[in-house]
């Protein structure tokens, strides 16, 4: 009689029969790792913009403050868009014919606001407040990045809620002082876990507990 | 269309793996765009809520509010705490008015009858001969109708129209006005005065079919007055009222009489009768007549403190004889002169312009935001006779019955769209000023107006400024300002005037004795120009919990003896017309009458109010327009659906329990009930938070009259969505706030109250412990917080709450699946940015505006300060100020009080869930003479 199995048909099963136990957790994790993977999160992606504004030459250049710009960004939910009034406070001065700068001067003159594509996304149901965490002293780099250095702003952070929830539940490593919010060049100093415990109860940061509930950024 | 096949193999395949596709593709971030201002306005704040002043109107009175805006987009409407017919509260009108700015069946353009749409251009055109023609005859033959006008600006634009124009007539035409009691002042006192009554001062107060606590341009205020004095329990006195159907005053009311219209004037007679006058002895029922002579007794030991209100409905000699037993009682009320005149000039009414167009006397009609065709008096046959005019031409916010019948039809432009003034009932005057610019290229009643003087174009904020150019003695900008900014203008309420004795009325004839039907104006859709407002077709009526319709309230014994049942459909006849409307069998109804709301059954609403209801304006004439005498009814054999939001039960004692009711006789004994917190329990006791908040609310349902602002604000203020007839039949609504009626009475006695049900907040939320995701959880405020990304829709925690305030998505009500116009692009512009869209398949439910907390707290942590007070949308919509929100952390807090007041009670505190929304008992006074509350 002829074998109907060779030699190797029992690994053959057996490595059948593992792989049917293994794809199912196997393909959790690929999904798991990409959401998770900056492709998902749209990290470091560089968008077109009607134009090519550097915030390395007016931040990291320039030392433009970033609230000359992002004016309401102490006192409201929205840190602020600048209108094209504030571009041409100083493109009428300087580089007032640089072909780059057409649309600004188009939009002041027809009246037309420019349509920037947004970077940083959140979904609808988060309501994220600029106000209350530069008030808290986490600095705009902490989550934006080194703006100084992008030529075009890129998303540096996933923004994902595990990311938002690691801060929560632990700030002190991303506190600075007050006076320091602003400034693009700061790095935490070697005692910061000292610093950052201190600003905890200076700031009244509230207890990990309720910062990680969920009506803290849900409504 | 080819037949259906069942696809091949091949086929199908690449259809699968086509819609994994484009899921997949479905799963990236959509683009967005970030579009900043050219040249940004000052003090704006992106993303932040602006209040603007500025005042609504209801049958030509205002209400002063203020209209919040988020990045130039109004949002919601709130009382203006200065305005004295607003208070700092609203009314369910003023809160819907932003659902009407954004109705996407507004009129969007000029039309013309024959040829459709047109243009300003052409409209300016068409009317320059006509107009030309009449003004070289010095008006005759024109004639303007409007609907009741206080603002100074357009009875300053009239005036100068009558001026110019001397042969031309001004007509006024207002469905639900106060032109009975005006006539009656004139039979009284010899000249039209405009009673203003003062229930902070009446302690003993008789309302003689008057609803002053129901719908209309008052209620804010009186609301306020009469629940203030009655919260001492001193200065509680005595509410007597005397109607034909149950009324939101009935209810509050401490002595109750069903009494059939015609017996009105037999009660004001007996009442009259026993302060000194000698009229005929009345012939009335035995119960009416005790009821009188006990409210007589009342009245007579309270003067100076006592008051009798005579019903709208009701004819001008019978306000007479109110006038007079005023006077005899010292009453506490102001009489003013009427402000609204255009100079001095009196407007005539539309009868006499009927008239006139049947004579052929008018060539050119402009009809300026009425609609006469719908509610004009069936027997005016209005629309018939609008076409006899030469020319005519409507202004309105909708092309509506009366643009149908007009040659030309103008878009009117919203009152958040256009400046304006008004005046409320007192007199005083506000400024209207508009948040966005017209969205369908509507022009204002005085941009209309100007136009047809034949001046040249002028925008509305020139027309406004020019009439009060000579106020601010020298410094106009800076009184302008002021008075945009405040809301009102100060000093401009009306002079009282010193009204003299009044005058004993010869008293009409008693009307025909058969079952007569009284038309009244409807607590939602008012006289049925909010009829394409889906939030107040939704909202349930305060007695009936009526919604999407009207129908004939008739009591229990007039329905057995006619052999009807509630659903029926009957044929009401008066006069050769007749319509069909649904019976609904109804407690506190008098025997021989019925009672049907106005503004139904309308044809050209739009897509929301179109034909639902029955149009009480068809029975309606010029002699009786709002009480039918001798209604024919008839069954016709058909059946069809009440639809109510609360189901009629009756389970016993369990009312008594729900709905703690107080006599004022016991309060001194009464001790405050508890939450059940001294209960044994197996879960962990709620140990509050570190951060020290524990939100919590008390309700005093001895305040609530039941007006539904709440519900409306909620609604308004929290994106809660429509569902529509078909859902609500079965069983489905959203409101996250809903009024109960409780009635421990009986049908010819009841005893009933209101109840406003918001989520409890539970320390012990039987809904949490159901949740299989955790969606239900509490946070360390005491919220009980619905996580909409967390729920799965099982709809346990519905079946396990045992308020019942938990709403379910069935279908995307608000995202995707809407009822009728509500998904249009202009209705989701109301959205307010603050508050989450909930999606279908999410269960959702009252967050003690979550947002507004959250706005305050992150206010206070920028600026390093306290937490200050916040308040509700519910809250700061109530007229009576029954809402009470508040942290029970705060030492000082006026809800810790509220809590230990001795008519505190928890709802169904025996389950022990230990509830953060509690109620403060209903209180009365029954009269002891008339054997407790009637």
């Amino acid at each position: 009689m002829v074998q109907i199995f060779r030699p190797g048909a029992d690994t053959v099963a057996r490595v059948v029969l593992a792989s049917i136990a293994a794809a199912p957790i196997l393909s959790v994790g690929l999904a798991y790792a990409v959401w998770r993977s900056p492709y998902a999160t749209q990290q470091e992606v560089t968008r077109e913009q009607p134009v090519p504004f550097s915030h390395e030459h007016h931040v990291g250049g320039l030392g433009i403050d970033c609230r000359y710009c992002h004016t309401s960004v102490e006192q409201a939910a929205f840190p602020g868009i600048p209108p094209t009034e504030t571009c041409m406070s100083c493109h009428s001065q300087i580089w007032t014919n640089a072909p780059m700068l057409a649309p600004v001067r188009t939009s002041l003159a027809e009246g037309r606001p420019l349509e920037w594509r947004k970077v940083h996304t959140l979904p609808h149901y988060v309501y994220f407040n600029h106000s209350v965490h530069v008030a808290k002293g986490v600095g705009c780099t902490t989550c934006h990045g080194e703006v100084q250095t992008m030529k075009l702003i890129r998303q540096v952070a996933p923004l994902t809620m595990g990311w938002c929830l690691d801060c929560h539940r632990d700030p002190a490593p991303n506190l600075r002082p007050r006076e320091a919010v602003f400034d693009t060049n700061w790095t935490p100093p070697p005692d910061q876990k000292t610093i950052g415990a201190q600003l905890v109860k200076a700031y009244h940061i509230k207890s990990p507990e309720r910062l990680s509930e969920c009506s803290i950024c849900h409504r | 269309m080819p037949p259906l096949s069942a696809p091949s193999r091949r086929e199908a395949l690449g259809l699968l793996s086509a819609g994994i596709a484009s899921g997949l593709g479905a799963c990236a971030k959509p683009s967005e765009e970030l579009v900043p201002y050219v040249v940004q306005p000052e003090l704006l704040l992106p993303g932040v809520p602006a209040r603007y002043a500025t005042a609504l109107s209801l049958g030509g009175w205002a209400r002063g509010v203020h209209a919040i805006a988020v990045d130039g987009r109004p949002i919601k409407i709130e009382g203006n705490p200065l305005h004295p017919a607003s208070l700092g509260a609203t009314d369910v009108f003023a809160e819907a008015a932003i659902l009407d700015l954004y109705d996407p069946d507004r009129a969007r353009t000029v039309t013309e009858r024959v040829s459709g749409i047109a243009s300003w251009d052409m409209v300016e055109r068409a009317l320059a001969a006509p107009l030309a023609q009449t003004r070289r005859e010095k008006g005759k033959g024109f004639r303007l109708l409007t609907g009741h006008v206080t603002s100074p600006t357009l009875l300053r634009q009239i005036a100068a129209l009558l001026q110019a124009m001397p042969e031309a007539i001004w007509h006024v035409h207002e469905p639900l006005d106060d032109a009975a009691a005006l006539r009656g002042a004139e039979l009284a006192f010899g000249r039209p005065l405009r009673p203003l009554p003062d229930p902070g001062r009446a302690e003993m107060i008789l309302c003689v079919g008057a609803d002053p606590l129901g719908p209309g341009p008052d209620q804010i205020r009186f609301g306020r007055a009469f629940i203030d004095r009655r919260r001492d329990p001193a200065r509680f006195g005595r509410l007597y009222v005397a109607e034909t159907a149950l009324t939101q005053t009935g209810i509050k009311a401490d002595a109750r009489c069903a009494l059939h219209p015609a017996d009105a004037a037999g009660l004001l007679a007996a009442l009259a009768n026993a302060l000194g006058a000698a009229l005929p002895a009345p012939d009335l029922p035995p119960e009416a007549a005790r009821f009188a002579a006990a409210a007589a007794a009342d009245l007579r030991g309270a003067e100076g403190r006592a008051l009798v209100l005579v019903g709208d409905a009701l004819p001008p000699e019978l306000h007479a004889l109110g006038h007079w037993i005023n006077g005899r009682l010292k009453a506490p009320v102001t009489y003013t002169a009427p402000l609204d005149l255009a100079g001095d000039r009196a407007p005539a009414d539309l009868a006499t312009l009927a008239a006139d167009l049947d004579s052929g006397a008018v060539s050119c009609l402009a009809i300026l935001g009425c609609n006469p065709v719908q509610t004009a008096p069936a027997d005016l046959a209005f629309a018939e006779r609008i076409g006899r005019a030469g020319f005519s031409v409507h202004a309105g916010l909708h092309g509506d019955e009366t643009a149908g019948a007009t040659h030309w039809h103008l878009p009117l432009a919203h009152a958040l769209e256009s400046w304006s003034d008004l005046r409320a009932r007192d007199g005083t005057a506000s400024l209207v000023q508009p948040l966005v610019r017209p969205l369908y290229g509507g022009r204002s009643d005085h941009e209309i107006l100007s136009l047809l003087a034949g001046e040249p174009a002028t925008a509305g904020y020139d027309l406004v400024r020019a009439t009060w150019h000579d106020q601010g003695g020298g410094d106009f900008e800076g009184w302008w300002r002021k008075a945009l900014h405040d809301g009102v203008i100060p000093d401009s309420a009306a002079k009282p005037v010193e009204p003299g004795a009044a005058r004993l009325p010869s008293l009409p004839k008693p009307p025909d004795p058969g079952f007569a039907v009284e038309l009244r104006a409807d607590p939602c859709l008012y006289d049925g120009r909010y009829a394409n407002n889906a939030w107040l077709q939704e909202c349930p009526k305060p007695v009936s919990k009526q919604v999407w319709g009207n129908a004939l309230a008739v009591s229990h014994a007039e329905a057995a003896r006619r052999g009807l049942e509630a659903g029926d459909v009957v044929v009401l006849g008066l006069g050769g017309r007749q319509i069909e409307a649904l019976v609904a069998v109804e407690s506190g109804v008098a025997d021989g009458a019925g009672a049907l709301t106005l503004g139904y059954g309308r044809p050209r609403a739009g897509a929301i109010g179109n034909g639902i209801g029955a149009d009480g304006y068809r029975l309606a004439t010029v002699a009786a327009p709002r009480l039918l005498p001798g209604v024919s009814l008839d069954r016709t054999g058909r059946q069809g659906e009440v639809l109510r939001t609360q189901n009629y039960t009756q389970i016993e004692g369990e009312t008594k329990k729900l709905f703690r009711q107080i006599v004022l006789a016991d309060l001194p004994q009464a001790k405050p009930k508890g939450i059940g917190a001294d209960r044994p329990t197996l879960l962990d006791p709620w140990t509050g938070d570190a951060d020290g908040h524990a939100w919590a609310m008390v309700i005093d349902t001895q305040a609530c009259i039941g007006c539904n602002a709440c519900v409306v604000a909620c609604q308004s203020e929290n994106n809660v969505p429509i569902v529509g007839p078909e859902e609500i039949a079965r069983g489905r609504m959203m409101h996250w706030l809903r009024v109960d009626l409780y009635d421990s009475g009986t049908p010819e006695a009841v005893n009933a109250g209101f109840q406003p049900v918001p989520c409890m907040h539970c320390e012990h939320a039987p809904c949490e412990p159901v949740c299989p995701v955790a969606a239900s959880v509490h946070d360390g405020e005491g919220l009980n917080l619905q996580v909409y990304n967390r729920c799965v829709g099982t709809r346990f925690c519905e079946a396990n709450c045992p308020y019942k305030v938990r709403r379910f998505n069935f279908f995307g009500y608000a995202d995707g699946q809407p009822y009728a116009t509500m998904g249009a692009e202009s209705i989701k512009a109301q959205h307010n940015p603050n508050v989450t869209v909930r999606a279908r398949g999410v269960m959702e439910k009252c967050t003690y505006c979550i947002q507004r907390i959250a706005n305050e707290r992150q206010a206070s942590e920028r600026d390093g300060r306290p937490m200050g007070a916040v308040a509700t949308a519910c809250q700061s919509a109530c007229p009576t100020r029954a809402i009470t929100f508040g942290d029970l952390a705060q030492p000082d807090d006026p809800i810790r009080a509220l809590r230990q007041d001795p008519r505190h009670y928890a709802l169904m505190e025996e389950l022990n869930t230990r509830p953060r929304t509690t109620y403060l008992a209903d209180l009365h006074a029954p009269n002891p003479d008339l054997g407790g509350r009637t």
